[in-house]
C-alpha cells in the first residue's frame, strides 16, 4: 500500500487479535443493564394480551396511580412516524404507548415504574385493561383479501407498499422453453442477540440534557428520533452506546421503550432503567424475515436462465419501524432477487402487507436471505428438471468478471469479482464428486445424503444516492472520522458508527496503522457516543469498515501531512525530504517520534514552525466512495447434509464457504463474521420460527419453544477467501458483516431437496423442521400412490 | 425476607433477601458483580452460568435463598485459576468472542468441560456446550479454544 509502513504487519490484512477481548474475558465489559445509579427506577410494561382490539378502559390499582402511566399521562410524547418518499407508500404512526387501539399482542399499553423490575412487574400485573376485541389478520396473503380486517382503519386495504416492474417476455419466448414455477415461504423469526434491548436514561440538569445509554447500533439516529418525538432540541440529547451485546438489525431502530424512558426520566426526576427480557424480545420486538414468493423461471433446456417473473409478499406486521420503515424489505427484495445472474427479462411485483403482528425489522441481510432462498432453490429445481448439476447452471449464468463493472437487470452496479470462480471453488471444497458417489450407497440407519449450494451478491456500504432513492428518513452522506494525536504520541480515533461484536476497536486501529504505521495498541478507538463522535447514520448495511474505515484513512493522511511539516522543521530539513513510516516522521537526517510531535504541539508550541497547520494535530475528514452505489461482496456456500427419512431430521455434516469481500482488513474477524452469519442462517433453515396463531397470539415466547442454533447444530465451517478489491472504495474494501447469513437457507434447502429427489419430494418453506420434511415426503408418496392408482 | 450467608469469590457475605430474588439478580444488582450476564432468564442460554460449590449452575433460575451456605464463583473470581487463564488466552487467540455477552457464562461452562472431561473430543465439547448459546461466533472459535486447552492440559 502507498501509505506508510505497518508495524510488525499489523495494518490491513493482518490477523490482529482483538483489543476488545480482555475486558469481556475478565467479565468487565460494560453493558447498558450494568448501569446502576442511586434513586434509579425500573420500568415494566403492561402489554396487549390480544392482537387486535380497541382499548375500552385501563384501570390502575388503587394506591399505585402515581406509578402507572398510559398514553394519556404522557402529553407531548409523539408517535413514531418513519417517513418514506417511495411512491404510494402509506405512512402510519407507531405510538410509544397504545392510543385507543392495539395492533399486536405485546404492544406496550402502559408502563409501571418502581424501585426494582420485580416490583414494577407486580404493579403491571394489577393493571386491568378491558379490550373490545377485533378480528385479527395474521397471515400476509390473507391480509390482501378484500374482506380482511383492516390493521390501520384509515387505509382502504392492508397493503402498505407495492413495487412493480414489467418486462417483455416475448423476446425470450422462443428460446426459453423450460418454465419452472415454485412457491416459497420464509417464515417469521426473531433476531435474538444474546443481550436484548436495554436502556438507561437520566436527565442532566447541568447540561439541560437527556443522557441515554442504550443498546444500539445507531446512536446518532436514536438521538434524532428522541429529539423529534420527545420534542427536544438536538443539543438536549446525548446518546451513548456502551458495550452492546449483538444487534443484527433490531438495534438499528428506535424502540417505544426508549422514548418512554426518555420521557419519564425528566418527568419523574430520577434515572430510569429498562431491560428487555427474552420474552419481550421474542414476542414484541425484533421480528423479521417472513416473505412469500411465487416465482417463475424461464430457461433453455441447456440451462441458460433468460427470464425471471416473481410475485413477492412481505409481512410487515403492524407498525413501521423508525427510521428504516417497513418499505425497505419489499424494495430490497425487488432489487436483489436476480442475484449475481445475467437475465434478459425480469418482471417483479412486491406487495408489503400489514398484519396484527409486531412490526417487521431489518435483520442481517435484509430481504436478501429471502430472495436468495427463492432464487437459488429455483435454480436447483431447474437443474433437477433438465438433468444438469446446479452449479453448472450458476456458473453459466453469472455475470462474468470480464463484464465488470456491470449494471444488473435490477439496476445494481456490480463493481468487481469472479462470481463463477467462487462456485467452482466451493464445489471443489465440498467434494461434489465424492458426495455423488456416496449417494448411491444406502446407509444402515436410513439416512440419505444431500449436497446443495447457494450463491449471492450483496450490495454493501451503499450510500447517499441509494438511500435517497428509497426516500427514507435517514440518508447516509459523507462518513466522518476524527483523529487526534495525544501529547505522548498516541492516537485517539473517533467514529460515529458503533461496534457491537465486529471488532472495530481493532480493525479501525489497523486502518490507522496502515496509514501512520502506529501500533494498533497505541490507538484508542471511541465509538457509539453522540457527544464524542462525528455524526453517522451508524452500523448497518455492512457499511462500517468501508465508510468509517475509509474516513479513518483519509483523516490519518491529513494528520500525516501536518505531522510531516512539524517533523521536517524539527529535523531542519525540507518538507519534501520527510515521510511517515513506522509511527515516526523520518528523513535522511534522522527521525522524530509521534511523541515528540505531540510534545511540541501541546507543551512547547514555541518550537513549532511558522508554516505549521493551525488546525493542529486533530483532524476530521469525511469520506464517501464514488460512485456510492455500493461495494458488492459475494460468496458461494456449499453443504452436505444427512436426512433421516423416518423422522425428517436434518443434520449438517459439512459446510464450506468461499467468500470475496474485496481487500480483507482482518481475516480473523472476516471469518468470525462469516461463521456467525452462517450459523444464523442455519437457524433460519432448520430451527427458528416465530409462530402466531390465527388470533395473533405468539406461540414462541421462550427459548424452549423458539429454537436457537447451539454448538451441536453448527458445523466446523471450512472457508476460503478470494480478494477482488472494489475499484470504488478506499483500499478496495467491501462490507461483509451480513453476508454469511444470506445463502445458508438456500444451500441447506437445496441439499435437502437433493437428498429428497430420489423420493420426488421437495421442501419449500423454512424452517425445514422434521415435521415439514416429513410432510414433504408423505406428500410425494401420496402423489406417487395417486399416480399408480 | 430470608437471611443469606454466602461466599462469593472468597468473600463471606451476609444479606437479607426476598425469597423470590434470583441468585443472578443478587450477584448483579446487590453485589454489583456485573460480569454475570442475563440472556434469557429461563435457564436456556447459559449466559448467567456461575460455579456453585464447584459446579456450574444457571444463576437466573437459582434462587439466592437456595444458595445459602454455598460457595459461588463468578467470572470475576477466577483470577488465580489456571484453567481459566488458559481458556481466556485460548478464547482470545481463537476469536471465540465477538460481542462478549455470552462470554462469561461460556468461560465458566468451558472451565467445567476442561477440568471434568480431560479426554473430551470435538463432538463431546459441542454436546457439553449445547446449554450455552452464542449468537455471534457460530461456535467455531469457542470449540477450537476449548479443544486447544484440553490438548494443552493433556501434555
Amino acid at each position: 500500500m502507498a501509505d506508510g509502513g505497518s508495524v510488525d504487519g499489523k495494518g490491513i490484512g493482518a490477523r490482529v487479535l482483538r483489543k476488545e477481548d480482555a475486558r469481556h474475558l475478565a467479565g468487565k465489559g460494560k453493558f447498558t443493564s450494568d448501569f446502576k445509579r442511586p434513586g434509579q427506577k425500573e420500568m415494566a410494561f403492561v402489554r396487549a394480551s390480544v392482537a387486535h382490539a380497541h382499548i375500552k378502559s385501563i384501570v390502575k390499582p388503587a394506591g399505585y396511580e402515581h406509578a402507572i402511566f398510559t398514553s394519556e399521562d404522557l402529553p407531548g410524547l409523539k408517535p413514531m412516524r418513519a417517513l418514506s418518499k417511495l411512491p404510494g407508500y402509506k405512512l402510519s404512526d407507531y405510538p410509544a404507548l397504545a392510543a385507543g387501539k392495539v395492533r399486536f399482542a405485546g404492544e406496550p399499553v402502559a408502563v409501571c415504574v418502581a424501585d426494582s423490575r420485580a416490583d414494577a412487574e407486580d404493579i403491571a400485573q394489577m393493571v386491568e385493561v378491558e379490550y373490545d376485541i377485533l378480528p385479527a389478520v395474521t397471515d400476509m396473503l390473507a391480509a390482501k383479501k378484500p374482506d380482511a380486517p383492516l390493521v390501520h382503519d384509515e387505509w382502504e386495504d392492508n397493503i402498505v407498499f407495492e413495487t412493480f416492474s414489467d418486462d417483455d417476455f416475448q423476446k425470450i419466448a422462443d428460446e426459453a422453453t423450460v418454465v419452472i414455477r415454485r412457491e416459497y415461504r420464509m417464515n417469521r423469526q426473531a433476531m435474538n442477540p444474546m443481550e436484548g434491548k436495554a436502556v438507561f436514561a437520566e436527565w442532566d440538569d447541568r447540561q439541560d440534557q437527556l443522557m441515554m445509554w442504550t443498546s444500539t447500533q445507531v446512536p446518532h439516529l436514536i438521538r434524532n428520533g428522541l429529539a423529534e418525538f420527545l420534542d427536544l432540541e438536538q443539543r438536549q440529547v446525548r446518546v451513548i452506546a456502551p458495550d452492546v451485546g449483538g444487534g443484527f438489525g433490531c438495534k438499528a431502530l428506535l424502540q417505544p421503550e426508549e422514548l418512554v424512558a426518555g420521557y419519564l426520566t425528566r418527568k419523574l426526576e430520577c434515572p430510569i432503567r429498562w431491560i428487555e427480557d427474552r420474552r419481550e424480545h421474542l414476542v414484541t420486538g425484533a421480528n423479521c424475515r417472513e416473505h412469500h414468493y411465487q416465482i417463475t423461471l424461464h430457461a433453455t433446456p441447456d440451462g441458460r436462465m433468460l427470464g425471471l417473473d416473481c410475485d413477492v409478499t412481505v409481512d410487515a406486521g403492524a407498525y413501521s419501524v423508525y427510521p428504516f420503515t417497513n418499505g425497505l424489505e419489499g424494495a430490497m427484495a425487488h432489487g436483489n432477487l436476480p442475484g449475481p445472474y445475467n437475465f434478459k427479462a425480469y418482471k417483479c411485483r412486491t406487495q408489503t402487507t400489514v398484519t396484527n403482528k409486531p412490526g417487521l425489522m431489518p435483520y442481517r441481510g435484509v430481504a436478501r436471505p429471502g430472495v436468495c432462498f427463492a432464487m437459488e432453490m429455483t435454480i436447483d429445481a431447474l437443474a433437477r428438471e433438465i438433468g444438469m448439476e446446479a452449479h453448472e447452471i450458476r456458473m453459466k449464468n453469472m455475470v462474468p468478471e470480464s463484464a465488470m463493472p456491470f449494471m444488473s437487470i435490477a439496476k445494481k452496479h456490480f463493481d468487481s469479482g469472479n462470481y463463477a470462480k467462487s462456485v467452482e471453488m466451493a464445489v471443489d471444497m465440498i467434494g461434489l464428486e465424492k458426495v455423488r458417489a456416496s449417494q448411491g450407497v444406502p446407509t444402515d440407519d436410513g439416512r440419505i445424503i444431500g449436497v446443495g449450494m447457494g450463491s449471492y451478491v450483496e450490495q454493501t456500504a451503499h450510500g447517499t444516492s441509494v438511500f435517497s432513492s428509497w426516500g427514507v428518513a435517514m440518508v447516509p452522506g459523507y462518513e466522518q472520522a476524527t483523529v487526534r494525536l495525544t501529547p505522548d504520541g498516541g492516537l485517539e480515533l473517533r467514529i460515529g458508527v458503533q461496534s457491537h461484536g465486529q471488532g472495530m476497536e481493532t480493525s479501525m486501529a489497523q486502518m490507522a496503522c496502515e496509514v501512520l504505521g502506529i501500533d494498533p495498541d497505541n490507538v484508542m478507538v471511541t465509538h457509539g457516543d453522540t457527544g464524542l463522535t462525528p455524526y453517522s447514520t451508524g452500523t448497518y448495511a455492512s457499511r462500517s469498515m468501508v465508510m468509517a474505515g475509509g474516513a479513518t484513512a483519509r483523516a490519518c493522511r491529513v494528520l500525516a501531512e501536518r505531522m510531516e511539516i512539524i517533523g521536517a522543521h524539527l529535523m531542519q530539513c525540507e518538507r519534501t525530504e520527510v515521510s511517515i513510516a513506522g509511527g515516526k516522521v523520518v528523513s535522511g537526517k534522522g527521525e522524530v517520534s509521534f511523541a515528540e510531535i505531540g510534545r511540541v504541539w501541546y507543551l512547547n508550541p514555541d518550537e513549532l514552525p511558522e508554516d505549521v497547520d493551525q488546525g493542529g494535530v486533530e483532524v476530521t475528514m469525511g469520506y464517501r466512495p464514488e460512485p456510492d452505489s455500493g461495494a458488492f461482496t459475494y460468496a458461494s456456500h456449499a453443504c452436505k447434509i444427512s436426512l433421516d427419512v423416518e423422522t425428517g431430521k436434518v443434520k449438517v455434516l459439512d459446510y464450506v464457504i468461499v467468500e470475496d469481500c474485496g481487500t480483507i482488513v482482518n481475516p480473523m474477524i472476516v471469518e468470525g463474521q462469516t461463521f456467525g452469519g452462517a450459523t444464523q442462517g442455519i437457524g433460519t433453515a432448520l430451527l427458528e420460527e416465530s409462530l402466531y396463531d390465527e388470533m395473533g397470539n405468539p406461540g414462541a415466547s421462550t427459548f424452549a419453544d423458539y429454537m436457537m442454533p447451539s454448538a451441536t447444530d453448527a458445523p466446523m465451517y471450512r472457508v476460503d477467501h478470494m480478494e477482488s478489491p472494489s475499484p470504488f472504495t478506499e483500499y478496495g474494501i467491501k462490507g461483509m458483516g451480513e453476508g454469511g447469513t444470506i445463502p445458508t437457507p438456500a444451500a441447506i434447502g437445496n441439499a435437502i431437496n437433493d437428498a429428497l429427489k430420489q423420493i420426488g419430494a421437495e421442501v419449500m418453506e423454512t424452517p425445514f423442521t422434521p415435521r415439514r420434511v416429513r410432510a414433504a415426503i408423505e406428500a410425494a408418496r401420496d402423489r406417487k400412490e395417486g399416480e399408480a392408482a | 425476607m430470608t437471611e443469606l450467608s454466602i461466599n462469593i469469590n472468597g468473600e463471606h457475605i451476609k444479606a437479607d433477601v426476598e425469597p423470590r430474588l434470583s441468585l443472578a439478580d443478587f450477584i448483579r444488582d446487590r453485589q454489583r458483580l456485573t460480569g454475570t450476564h442475563l440472556g434469557c432468564e429461563h435457564g436456556v442460554c447459559g449466559a448467567c452460568t456461575v460455579l456453585m460449590n464447584g459446579e456450574p449452575v444457571r444463576s437466573c433460575i437459582t434462587f439466592a435463598a437456595v444458595a445459602d451456605g454455598s460457595e459461588i464463583t463468578t467470572i470475576e473470581g477466577f483470577d488465580q485459576d489456571e484453567p481459566m487463564a488458559q481458556l481466556r488466552q485460548a478464547f482470545h487467540e481463537n476469536h471465540a468472542l465477538q460481542c462478549g455477552y455470552c462470554t462469561p457464562g461460556m468461560l465458566v461452562a468451558a472451565r467445567d468441560i476442561v477440568t471434568r472431561l480431560p479426554d473430551a473430543d470435538e463432538d463431546r465439547v459441542r454436546l457439553e456446550l449445547a446449554g450455552n448459546l452464542c449468537r455471534c461466533t457460530g461456535y467455531v472459535g469457542i470449540v477450537k479454544a476449548i479443544l486447544s486447552v484440553l490438548e494443552q492440559r493433556r501434555i
